[in-house]
């Protein structure tokens, strides 16, 4: 029972009460995390402090970057669930590399950094492909292609961990500036250039445009497969970053690398309000979903609260922000 | 050129039908051929036994990807049920089972509610309630792994983990449930709304189902079923950890789509899902045959699940592949 | 100029175009009619190059071409512009009109906006509208949106060299009266570089605008008349064709309707979708609801089947004013919807006929919850031979089965589920002669049995032949109630008239 005439006034009457709606759904999450923020501290002095923030800020780096990544394919209106495997493997790939060449990045080891990149690069347009090319949809491409990672990291591994010890390395977590170690920055300068991407090149335009209307992108002349797989290409390179941050807070690479990394990060972008339904959102969403899940993390510790309580927190979280950033009329149904 | 396509559409429809068995036929000849020994009776069923707990979690699976969704919270649920089996069954003794099933119906049946009521797709909302799901896992068993006291677990709990003839009392129960299973899906009324939903879901809607309900019921059903699966897993092993039961979605959601149920919905059902199990169960063990190493396996099984999703998927289904 | 020879298009079961030809002079406006289903929206998507033809040719001056996509069209100066709802509504209007075509902003990797932005402001002033470039779409009107398609296309101007075919599909569904009068007056001025190909429902406007008018029917081209001898009537002969034989619609069998109140509107309305509209609907009576796509037809279908509850107004459905608006209830007061796609929300494919046919009516198949499937198969069977329906037995897959037999597959699920109340959608959209016969049969059929139907049909003739009383609906509202059988069936000019 196709009706035009019930479509438009669905379309206008979203219009109607378009923008207080736009307006809400934009500065939700940052007021949610002032609010949280404030109640921390308020619970607790000590959570607002230099030394707290840093805290938060090291446990961040590495799911921001993952975060980012995803965001890219969440606004084209898919799905990610690849980064567990992606991780995993871009960081025993990086360890093994980096010890065979020397083993501190003084030496030629520095080249298992940009070689990392190119492996996630690679897993994502592997996972594109499976995607694209055998027409499977994407949260089940991506979820196979995160087992199949996971299980070629525990393949190169044998489920033995390797220590990378290069001090400069892990200058990454031990040298500060400003309090903050320098992850902290290497991930916000990452977060400038996802920015830069998403606002000022053809590609991250093109995201927002398959996410908006994928057919009728098509009929534009747009080849909306080349901007899948190169989506899932640069979500495989974030990933990749995220992987060396996390090998770098650690000191330590293996299969479990990658272990929480899609709980988390599919909770921050949806909770930084990236609508799931592709289109909306962006990587300064992410950005503030990432502090959300951190400070909730973190603030429960201080406040004396168990973390495991964190994963059904967010569970709860995630379904709430979807519900809230969900437009109930453009959705038929749902499985 | 398109009768052609047709043509050879149509017959593939009716070789995928009978692709489970078949492989899983020509898979028990090989390594059989291989390894005589694979063959032996005891050997099999040792095999069928040790696969039951992964079985009853794929069937419940089952109910929820056959309305075209997916429950990513089986294991989570599973988790949960080893510490909750663990932790109840000092004072209720075999009551533990039903405070078991009782939980894990309520979760499925709230990722339910969240998908049709709340319109969060599955994959999203079981995802969230696999979180609470394990937070409830970790605050039980305050972090530990948990150990049953012996004389009452075999004094409640017994039976489960006997031997009768020869015959491993897991298989029995994993019989049990599936007749049920069976029986519920193909003989009720409930099984033909839920195969109504999977294949077409618009044509119920307009045929009067009380589709939310019964998709409600369908995910509380998977829930139920994981409960179940982590029960059974509890007494095998005499306690529960949150983490214990780890590993066992990747090889459940195999088992259902191997088997023939398509993410799609709509076609196969729980026999296929015994299929599929019973692959599952014939590679793992060949791969001890073939001294593949253990690391191995869940690549291999990834890559089966890749292929296994790109046969069985009715694309014609999906209007934009996302 | 551009030209299509003996262009075929074929689809599963259905030849949507017969052997078309059809070409465009240089700076020339060709109009496009037909009804639904005539074939329009196919032809339109070869000529933009969504879909590829399985005969004939396509010529632009004299050289042949064969696209691929839409993209190869438009790089051949061939360029779309969709109703309104084809712009991405979470992009800037700059974005939408160079979509694909970003590349002559970007350096470095960079999108120079303000240059996109500017060269936007030069597109948008070619269609006179001044707007900001950088606004997000969803904030425009529609008829705002409507010119942004336009000047979308009208990019083909700098980036083509040769001439250019512009496509408008029902343009001015959207716009007001001086809008369309602007909409026109842009388009005779682009002329000078354009030819324009116009699809239009409404009849005065394409007259108005086109130097020549295809009229296509059934798929095929059945005439080419010129502005000078045109007109309007002659045109809607044309479109709606051959003279009605009167038994095809066993019109011999009509019989009188009785005087039971099925279903009664008394002054609904809902939204935009239609207004005060009031009617009765009797034992026996065929209803005819005939207006224009979008002139509310189908929503007052959804709204007696319960689907869409009305904002005022009172249905009553046997006596009871309806409060529960759900598709569950609908089924319960009796009602049996027959959809237009069948094949999505008519029938399950997958499922055979005997569970298609008990799916609206499992707990009359069943006890505590447990099917009877003899009982199942045993209706299975009587319907099937009652209604004739070609199946080899009850447990084939009604996936698999003709369109006309799946439609007596629904019509049985409601029938024999008691249904007194039966909504037809497009009942014989897509079946071939022998199919539709029998769909009149049991609209004859049914109809005797006292079982009232409302009817959606898909040529007006269909509406005349079938019904007893006819209600012209345009734009949402009530135009005309036409009692036909007791006083005299109405002609199509009669509705026509009354529908545009």
């Amino acid at each position: 029972m196709a009706d035009v005439q019930t479509e438009r006034q669905t379309a206008s009457g979203g219009m109607a009460f378009g923008l207080t709606r736009e307006t809400v759904v934009k500065w939700a999450p940052l007021l949610v995390l002032c609010v949280l923020i404030a109640f921390f501290a308020i619970m607790e002095p000590r959570f607002f402090s230099v030394r707290n923030f840093a805290r938060i800020g090291i446990s961040s780096a590495p799911a921001l970057m993952v975060a980012v990544g995803v965001t890219f394919i969440i606004i084209m209106g898919s799905i990610d669930l690849s980064m567990e495997g992606t991780v995993s493997v871009s960081a025993v790939l990086f360890a093994f590399a980096f010890l065979a060449l020397g083993g501190t990045v003084a030496s030629w080891a520095w080249i298992a950094l940009p070689m990392a990149l190119i492996v996630g690069a690679l897993i994502g347009f592997l996972n594109g492909l499976v995607h694209v090319k055998l027409r499977i949809p994407s949260f089940m491409a991506s979820l196979a292609m995160g087992f199949v990672g996971t299980g070629f990291a525990l393949l190169l591994t044998g489920g033995d961990r390797i220590r990378i010890e290069d001090e400069l390395f892990r200058s990454l977590l031990t040298v500060r500036w400003f309090n903050f170690p320098i992850m902290c920055y290497v991930a916000l300068a990452f977060v400038l250039i996802a920015w830069f991407i998403q606002s000022r090149t053809t590609l991250g335009r093109n995201f927002y445009a398959v996410g908006g209307g994928e057919e009728l992108a098509h009929a534009s002349g747009l080849d909306v497969n080349r901007v899948r797989i190169m989506g899932f290409i640069l979500a495989g390179v974030f990933y990749a970053v995220g992987a060396l941050l996390a090998v770098g807070r650690i000191g330590i690479a293996e299969t479990a690398t990658g272990n929480n990394f899609m709980f988390v990060s599919i909770t921050a972008v949806v909770v930084g309000g990236t609508a799931l339904w592709g289109g909306i959102g962006g990587v300064w969403n992410t950005l503030v979903g990432v502090l959300i899940v951190n400070v909730i993390n973190n603030g429960m510790v201080v406040i004396g609260l168990p973390g495991y309580v964190q994963q059904g927190v967010l569970g709860i979280l995630v379904i709430v922000a979807v519900v809230l950033s969900t437009d109930r009329k453009s959705v038929s149904f749902v499985k | 050129m398109d009768s052609i396509a047709k043509t050879i559409g149509l017959d593939f429809e009716r070789v995928r039908q009978h692709l489970p068995w078949v492989t899983l036929v020509l898979l028990i000849l090989v390594v059989g051929l291989a390894d005589a020994n694979f063959l032996k009776p005891q050997n099999l069923i040792g095999m069928a036994a040790d696969i039951v707990p992964l079985f009853i979690m794929a069937m419940g699976l089952t109910f929820a990807i056959y309305i075209g969704g997916i429950d990513l919270s089986a294991q989570s649920v599973a988790n949960m049920t080893t510490v909750i089996a663990t932790v109840s069954l000092a004072t209720f003794g075999i009551g533990a089972a039903l405070i078991c099933i009782f939980f894990g119906a309520v979760l499925g049946g709230v990722s339910g509610f969240v998908t049709t009521r709340l319109l969060v797709p599955s994959f999203v909302s079981t995802l969230a309630i696999g979180g609470v799901a394990f937070s409830i896992g970790e605050w039980l068993s305050g972090q530990r792994a948990l150990y049953m006291d012996a004389t009452m677990r075999d004094n409640a709990f017994g039976w489960m983990v006997g031997n009768t003839a020869g015959i491993p009392h897991e298989i029995f129960i994993g019989g049990v449930l599936l007749v049920g299973a069976w029986f519920l899906q193909s003989r009720t009324t409930f099984g033909r709304a839920l195969k109504a939903i999977g294949a077409g879901e618009l044509a119920a809607v307009a045929s009067g189902l009380n589709v939310d309900r019964i998709k409600i019921m369908a995910f509380a059903l998977s829930g139920a079923f994981a409960a179940i699966a982590g029960l059974l897993f509890a007494v095998k092993l005499s306690g529960g950890s949150p983490t214990i039961a780890n590993g066992f979605l990747l090889p459940a959601i195999v088992a259902v789509l191997v088997g023939g149920t398509p993410l799609t919905g709509g076609v196969g059902g729980v026999i296929n899902t015994l299929i599929g199990t019973l692959i599952v169960a014939v590679i793992r063990s060949s791969m001890l045959y073939f001294e593949i190493d253990a690391t191995k396996q869940q690549m291999v099984f990834g890559i089966i699940l890749i292929v296994a999703i790109a046969v069985t998927i009715d694309r014609s289904k999906l209007s934009v592949v996302k | 100029m551009y030209e299509l020879q003996s262009v075929d298009k074929m689809f599963p079961g259905v030849h949507a175009l017969k052997s078309v030809d059809f070409k465009i002079g240089r700076g020339e406006i060709v109009g496009l009619v037909g009804e639904n289903g005539a074939g329009k929206s196919t032809l339109m998507k070869v000529i933009y190059g969504a879909y590829q033809p399985d005969g004939g040719t396509i010529t632009i001056d004299g050289t042949a071409v064969r696209f691929q996509n839409p993209r190869q069209a438009m790089d051949h100066g061939i360029g779309m512009v969709f109703q309104e709802q084809s712009l991405i509504t979470n992009l800037t209007v700059m974005e939408n009109i160079f979509l694909g075509f970003e590349a002559q902003f970007v350096s470095m990797g960079v999108i120079n906006w303000s240059k996109m932005a500017e060269a936007a402001g030069k597109q948008l002033a070619k269609v006179k509208l001044d707007i900001d470039p950088g606004m997000v779409t969803s904030k425009l009107s529609f008829a705002q949106r409507q010119l942004v398609e336009l000047a979308k296309v009208l990019t083909l101007e700098e980036r083509i060299d040769g001439d250019l075919v512009i496509l408008l599909d029902e343009p001015t569904s959207v716009l007001a009266k001086d809008e369309v009068e602007l909409l026109f007056k842009l388009v005779r001025d682009l002329t000078s570089r354009a030819s324009f190909i116009f699809v239009s429902h409404r009849m005065d406007e394409v007259l108005e605008l086109s130097d020549r008018v295809y009229v296509l029917k059934d798929g095929a081209v059945v005439d080419v008349v010129s502005k000078t001898e045109a007109n309007v009537d002659a045109i809607q002969h044309k479109m709606v064709g051959r003279d009605v034989d009167k038994e095809y619609y066993r019109e011999q069998r009509q019989t009188d309707f009785r005087d039971g109140v099925l279903v009664s509107f008394d002054d609904v309305s809902l939204g935009t979708s239609y207004r005060n509209i009031s009617f009765e609907l009797h034992a026996g009576e065929v209803l005819c609801l005939v207006g224009t796509e979008g002139s509310g037809r189908e929503a007052i279908l959804r709204t007696v089947f319960g689907l869409d509850r009305p904002d005022s107004g009172t249905v009553t459905i046997k006596g009871q004013p309806v409060t529960r608006f759900h598709a569950r209830a609908g089924v319960e007061r009796g009602i049996g919807y027959v959809p237009r796609e069948r094949k999505i929300e008519g029938i399950v494919g997958g499922m055979n006929v005997y569970e298609n046919m008990t799916l609206s009516q499992m707990q009359n198949y069943s006890s505590n919850g447990v099917l009877r499937i003899g009982d199942e198969k045993t209706l299975a069977r009587s319907w099937i031979e009652r209604l004739g329906i070609k199946t080899p037995n009850e447990y084939k897959d009604c996936g698999g089965l003709s369109g006309g037999n799946q439609q007596k597959v629904v019509l049985a699920k409601w029938r024999s589920g008691g249904s007194d109340v039966i909504l037809l959608d497009h009942p014989t959209r897509g079946l071939d002669i022998g199919a539709k016969e029998d769909v009149y049969d049991m609209v004859r059929e049914m109809s005797a049995d006292g079982v009232g139907i409302i009817l959606v049909a898909d040529t007006l003739e269909e509406a005349i032949g079938l019904s007893h009383t006819i209600l012209v609906l345009k734009d949402g509202e009530m135009q005309r109630l036409f009692n036909g059988f007791r006083e005299g069936k109405p002609t199509l000019y009669d509705l026509v008239h009354h529908m545009i």
